[in-house]
């Protein structure tokens, strides 16, 4: 209204030059009115959201910036380093999905925000090309995926690493943090096991198959091992379809759509299939992705297909909860805090089945505050955006040993490496597992 | 700022047109003088619209007014020196509007306190309100008055929702309004409570109202001392019991909470607590079910209570109430404190009095609202070797000093010859320097009560 | 036009990545929860009172304005910069200063979110009792600012019942104590005074709070009704019958679909409203008044009353009233929210006249009330690219603003007056009592360095130039999203 007038004359009159015209977003994967439309800019999202707690700026806050993926569409702002700066620093944990009355898909906005800054905007070079590298040719690709991990599996059992971190070598160059936050990659790669099925334990429960990503299978194939032993212990045939892929949540989040559609894509042809009950995954980041294929292929043709396979999908404990626990061999009578991964709470809001699970095996839960907020690692942001992320991991770290916890659990593989690296800044000397780890323990 | 070239004559003739000869008084002056000096002539209004006109005249012609409700509190502050207008409003005494449905009030100025709670009373209605008998609702709002029910419904500042007032120089002003949530405009019911008259003159006020309790009790705790009834108190403030009154007693206060008739006031001493088989008195007061009665009495069983029939009830908490009023009356040298400290203070400010008095030959008896940190002190002189004027200054100092310095201990009442003698309201928490510009900006030439208050 | 000075003036003060100066992060300090806009010139992020002041001092001597600004979840524009400016950020200074049990307050900086207090005080039994929906996000020198309430004020009172002390630095860089822990202080009564002044008196930078015991037993009760008028009638037999609940709240048919379809909080579809009755205290009173507010209920015309069986169903119950705003936003783009009080008795003319007003002028107004101290919210929805009905919706909202000033209500109960409601002003007070109102600002803020052009209409403000239109809300919108 008027004052939206007042704004621009006000504007003009101290000499910004922020005119409205035409939009800056053109192309594909647009943020669209009806999209950002839905924010009635109330700001209940505001102290939801890690790096608005951080930083204390409404441009980084999730009003803020659909603020500015509005501004950009009404050609008041440019797709540029400030804009860019500003989507680039949000970790799409989506807690502000949860806190936002409105309903607003927030996730969807900034993912086609990333989109457009990917079709509109100049990285630098070296960053250019190491994201094209590892969004393109790497998580989707088995076969170099193999061969890099192999090479870091290298560095980090040849003693290299050890010599890099105890000369100093890795502080000097700023690298620390990030060596520290590597995950240990495994000696047998669980990709051996694609197009394996493994039978059901006593009298079959159901079948699914097992979704077991891209990093997950050449630095976590000991938690994949353990998720099939825990489903299958628990009546529960498991197929590890040969077809599958990286279910694309990086590229998505990054904004290389296309290559996620493309993975999209292969995934549904490799699992949809009427002999599975579902489609399980032990990774809320990839979960939250696999589930909404639907928004991801909606221009494509095979939207009801995938919108079919969103329904299939399960988190692994969200299956097993929903089928309910086998009576487990021993019981873990331990003292344990839960994290809840952003992309399980905010993305699929699955809040109780991981607590369930874990009470079911014996374990007292004491929450911690702000159990539900972001620990900083949200997929690659804990190496892109490094400083910002140490900054929310150790406000998490002051949370957990504000409990009486022994044990930290969480239910992504992401958010445990990130969890770890927290403990040995925070100088705490807690374990942290994945619920399918404890689950396993007790079977 | 002085008296200096007001044309004081006119005053009389000037008044009588404008509010016509039989609002204007210059007989019975008596019943209006103010530490002993009287007005050059009483206005008694019959309309809040004559109140602004008034003023104006007053403000131009450099006239001071002192505006006098049921005169309960005329005695706070330094001696005005002079006083040209006594602006009563005795008139003014109307209830505007009463919607029972709306549990609000809208009442004239010059209402009488108790006049309008007994027609709340009629609807089963509180108006939470407490004052000394005979006090207007100006009255009662200028001194921030209130009574042992502030624990349970709140002072003044909580349920008075709207006010109008006339400033210094005739501008009408209001703050709040009729309905019992509102936030448009500046709060200047906050402002005009506990003013004293120095800011404006009341003409009305609105005031939400609470239901009436069905039936209440009350719980009498004795302890051997202060520091056992606080221990209890402390208990209390963490407890999910809700007392509507919780006064702490000291022996000698308790004196004065029985019906003995006064003796001759300036022989009458309190006896030295010493010789008392008396012990410090928490009495708390509920209002609820049975069920709700019974559980605060098994709650506080550990203090062995005792429990009050209906009609001690009544009696017990109207002397409370008049506590104030019978010390003034047995002892007319009598100085009063109303104290406001942090609650955790509570003992401290209570100990504070009991040194500073005995120290200065008085005895200190005390009431104190113990859940909300406001305490009313009598300092109240020996009969033998009564204190001088100086004393009592010296008394009030050496008190004064022993408290935080978020306290407040403002004299509101001593003999008229010690009041030169010292600062009466004691120093404030809160900024003088902001006080004072809002003193000009509201009575621009300071006529109304001029050198009473704190801010002169 | 500033010169580059200032920035730099201020960066020396705050640090250099406290300040903002450029256009595209200045943009995303001109709005706030409300509909209106303005770009400022600067936006400072102090870290202590000290800088406070030495903002204060720079901003006086360069004849800047200064805008104070909490969590920017306003809903009547105060914190907006309409005529630029500096924009004082209060979001990090955030600390709880001081939690005194044994006093009963806690002192905190003023940019603690509400909820934030309440929570670092349960562990110890007690919370902070002002409790506005947006208490997830609001600041606490935010509520200070507006005299913030919430569905509990019923009972436990808004912001200003809950304050006894406040370090303000006044516009010119003073930095004055007001209260303190005690009740009350002597002299005139300024932390009240200075509590809903919106931020046009000073900046509060520590605030010293009341803090209350949490209740023993809470009682949430859902009372059903076919007929609007029968949920408002209940309200008035409530009151007759001598009971005081916690907060009673009323949400009407059509706002209570559009959020059940969002909380799944148990609100049946087809009912023509919904009270929300909290009773709370010692479990014998809170039993006993249960079941006679189910009875009074009952006879006003309920045709089901529920009680919340257990903890979960009682925060289910209320995240429907307390989003209830935000979920209208996936009804409707955009909707206008207004604030109007009325004496409770006459709640049910008042739905009447809103119904008309929404007949009249073809929108949909759905009603969501603090029944219990007649504040109601209506929420007008319409669709800002539509001009049309842009305007209208604008008039029906002063037409309704305007039916509460002439049953004797107010225009704000709780989000206040800032640039919203400032021309309404005039409505509701006489020139004169605006001219002391003025004053008393002059006291505190003698060139309306701080947050000018806000809460007195602009005629009063003699020293402040308004540019035509900017007061009134009824000129063209430009962008639709731009509006709810």
């Amino acid at each position: 209204m008027s004052h939206q007038d007042s704004a621009i004359q006000t504007a003009e009159e101290h000499g910004h030059s922020l005119q409205m015209g035409e939009s800056n977003f053109a192309g594909p994967d647009r943020p669209t009115w009806e999209l950002y439309a839905t924010c009635v800019h109330c700001g209940l999202c505001l102290n939801h959201c890690p790096t608005y707690r951080v930083l204390g700026m409404e441009m980084d806050s999730p009003r803020g910036r659909i603020y500015q993926v509005l501004q950009v569409d009404a050609g008041r702002l440019p797709i540029a380093e400030s804009f860019v700066t500003h989507i680039d620093r949000c970790l799409d944990c989506r807690a502000c999905e949860s806190a936002c009355p409105s309903g607003v898909q927030y996730g969807h906005i900034v993912e086609r925000a990333r989109a457009q800054i990917e079709q509109h905007y100049q990285r630098p070079w070296l960053a250019r090309q190491i994201r094209s590298f590892f969004y393109r040719h790497v998580l989707g690709d088995r076969k170099r995926l193999s061969q890099i991990a192999t090479l870091l599996r290298f560095y980090q059992r040849s003693g290299l690493q050890s010599l890099a971190q105890h000369c100093g070598a890795l502080k000097l160059i700023g690298m620390a943090e990030l060596d520290r936050l590597q995950p240990r990659v495994d000696d047998r790669f669980f990709f051996e096991q694609f197009g394996q099925v493994f039978p059901a334990s006593g009298e079959r429960r159901a079948r699914v198959a097992f979704h077991a990503g891209c990093i997950a299978s050449v630095a976590f194939s000991a938690l994949n091992e353990a998720t099939v032993r825990v489903l299958t212990k628990n009546g529960i045939e498991v197929c590890v379809p040969a077809g599958q892929n990286c279910c694309g949540a990086l590229q998505a989040h990054a904004g290389f759509r296309d290559e996620a559609r493309a993975l999209a894509r292969q995934n549904i042809a490799a699992m949809l299939d009427d002999r599975f009950d579902a489609v399980v995954t032990n990774a809320a980041g990839c979960g939250s992705t696999l589930k909404e294929y639907g928004d991801l292929l909606r221009e494509d043709g095979q939207c009801s297909d995938a919108e079919r396979f969103a329904e299939k999908v399960k988190d692994v404990t969200e299956f097993l909860s929903s089928i309910g626990l086998r009576p487990p061999e021993r019981q873990m009578k331990l003292k344990a805090t839960y994290q809840d991964p952003c992309h399980l709470a905010h993305g699929q809001r699955i809040r109780n089945p991981p607590r369930e699970l874990l009470r079911a095996v014996g374990i007292e839960l004491e929450e911690m505050p702000h159990s539900d907020q972001c620990c900083g690692s949200a997929g690659s942001y804990n190496v892109t955006q490094n400083e910002l992320s140490m900054k929310i991991l150790d406000a998490k770290m002051n949370d957990v040993s504000s409990t009486s916890a022994e044990l930290v659990v969480t239910a992504n593989v992401g958010c445990m490496l990130q969890l770890r690296a927290g403990m040995d800044r925070a100088g705490l000397n807690l374990p942290v597992k994945h619920v399918i780890e404890v689950l396993d323990e007790c079977y | 700022m002085s008296s200096g070239i007001s044309i004081r004559h006119d005053i009389v003739p000037q008044l009588e047109q404008l509010l016509g000869p039989e609002a204007v008084f210059v007989s019975d002056l008596q019943r209006y003088s103010i530490d002993g000096v009287l007005p050059t002539a009483v206005a008694r209004p019959g309309s809040a619209e004559q109140i602004p006109a008034l003023l104006k005249i007053a403000n131009e012609q450099n006239w001071t007014v002192v505006s006098f409700g049921g005169g309960t509190r005329q005695q706070v502050g330094q001696t005005i020196e002079r006083i040209d207008i006594v602006l009563s409003t005795e008139r003014l005494d109307k209830i505007e509007n009463y919607d029972p449905g709306d549990l609000t009030i809208a009442v004239q100025s010059g209402a009488r306190v108790d006049s309008v709670s007994t027609a709340c009373a009629q609807h089963r209605q509180l108006l939470a309100l407490e004052a000394p008998a005979g006090a207007t609702i100006g009255g009662a709002l200028a001194a921030n008055e209130s009574g042992p029910l502030r624990a349970g419904f709140g002072a003044p500042r909580d349920f008075c929702i709207g006010v109008n007032f006339v400033t210094g120089d005739g501008v009408k002003g209001r703050g709040g309004g009729r309905v019992v949530k509102n936030v448009a405009g500046y709060d200047l019911m906050k402002l005009m409570i506990g003013s004293f008259g120095t800011l404006g003159v009341i003409v009305s006020a609105n005031f939400k109202l609470f239901p009436l309790a069905q039936q209440t009790a009350t719980f009498i705790t004795e302890f051997d001392s202060v520091a056992q009834a606080i221990q209890v108190r402390d208990w209390l403030l963490r407890s999910p019991l809700a007392p509507i009154s919780a006064e702490l007693i000291n022996p000698t206060a308790s004196e004065y909470l029985t019906n003995r008739a006064p003796r001759d006031p300036d022989s009458w001493a309190p006896e030295a607590p010493s010789q008392q088989k008396k012990r410090w008195m928490l009495a708390l007061r509920f209002a609820g079910s049975d069920r709700l009665l019974a559980r605060c009495r098994k709650e506080l069983a550990f203090a062995s209570p005792r429990d009050l029939t209906e009609a001690e009830q009544m009696a017990f908490w109207r002397a409370v109430a008049g506590f104030e009023a019978t010390a003034i009356e047995r002892h007319r040298n009598g100085m009063i404190f109303h104290v406001s400290a942090p609650l955790a203070e509570s003992q401290n400010v209570i100990e504070a009095a009991q040194g500073a008095a005995t120290d200065y030959n008085f005895v200190a008896s005390t009431i104190a609202r113990v859940t909300v940190g406001t305490l009313v002190i009598a300092f109240l002189p020996l009969a033998v070797d009564p204190p001088g004027a100086t004393q009592f200054a010296s008394a009030a100092s050496h008190f004064r000093s022993r408290l935080s310095r978020g306290a407040s201990a403002v004299v509101m009442r001593c003999p008229l010859e010690a009041k030169p003698q010292f600062d009466l309201w004691g120093s404030t928490p809160s900024d003088i320097a902001l006080m004072r510009k809002i003193k000009r900006a509201f009575d621009p030439n300071n006529i109304l009560n001029r050198g009473r208050f704190l801010v002169e | 036009m500033f010169s580059f000075g200032i920035a730099s003036k201020l960066k020396k003060i705050v640090g250099r990545d406290s300040v903002l100066d450029r256009a595209e992060d200045l943009m995303l300090y001109e709005y706030d929860g409300s509909l209106a806009r303005g770009m400022p010139n600067f936006v400072v992020f102090p870290q202590n009172t000290e800088q406070v002041s030495a903002i204060m001092k720079l901003a006086c001597s360069e004849q800047l304005s200064v805008i104070p600004r909490g969590a920017g979840t306003g809903l009547s524009g105060g914190a907006i910069a309409r005529r630029g400016g500096i924009v004082l950020s209060l979001a990090r200074m955030n600390r709880i200063l001081e939690i005194d049990v044994a006093n009963l307050r806690a002192t905190v900086q003023p940019g603690v979110v509400n909820l934030d207090l309440s929570a670092a005080l349960a562990p110890q039994g007690f919370y902070f009792a002002p409790d506005p929906s947006s208490q997830k996000a609001c600041t606490i020198g935010g509520n200070v600012a507006e005299n913030s309430g919430g569905p509990h004020t019923l009972v436990s009172g808004v912001t200003v019942n809950h304050v006894t002390g406040i370090e303000v630095v006044l516009p010119d860089g003073r930095i004055a104590q007001l209260g303190s822990k005690s009740a009350n202080a002597a002299g005139y009564d300024l932390p009240g005074v200075f509590v809903g002044s919106e931020g046009t008196f000073g900046i509060a930078t520590a605030i010293t709070v009341k803090i209350c015991r949490l209740p023993e037993s809470v009682a949430t009760l859902l009372s059903i009704y076919d007929d609007v008028q029968d949920a408002a009638n209940t309200v008035v037999a409530l009151t007759t019958e001598g009971i005081t609940p916690a907060a009673i709240e009323m949400l009407d048919g059509w706002t209570l679909r559009a959020v059940e379809a969002y909380v799944h909080a148990g609100y049946p579809l087809d009912s023509a409203a919904v009270l929300l009755i909290e009773l709370e205290g010692l479990r014998e009173a809170v039993d006993e008044q249960a079941e006679i507010v189910s009875a009074v209920c009952r006879r006003a015309g309920a045709r089901e009353v529920r009680r919340a069986k257990d903890e979960n169903e009682r925060q289910l119950l209320w995240k429907g009233r307390k989003t209830a705003f935000g979920a209208i936003g996936r009804v409707s783009p955009s909707y206008y929210v207004q604030d109007g009080v009325i004496p409770r008795t006459r709640v049910p003319e008042t739905l009447r006249k809103i119904e008309e007003v929404g007949k009249k002028h073809s929108l949909t107004i759905g009603n969501i009330f603090h029944a219990g101290d007649g504040n109601l919210h209506p929420l007008i929805l319409f669709d800002a690219r539509d001009e049309q009905q842009t305007r209208r919706t604008l008039e029906a909202g002063r037409e309704i603003l305007e039916f509460c000033i002439s049953v004797g209500g107010s225009i704000t109960g709780e989000h206040g007056v800032g640039m919203e409601k400032q021309d309404l002003m005039s409505s509701l007070f006489s020139d004169s009592e605006l001219e002391v109102m003025a004053r008393l600002r002059k006291c505190f803020n003698p060139d309306s360095v701080l947050n000018p052009q806000k809460l007195l209409p602009s005629i009063r403000t003699c020293r402040e130039t308004v540019m035509p239109g900017h007061a009134s809300l009824d000129a063209p919108v430009a962008s639709g999203a731009e509006l709810r």
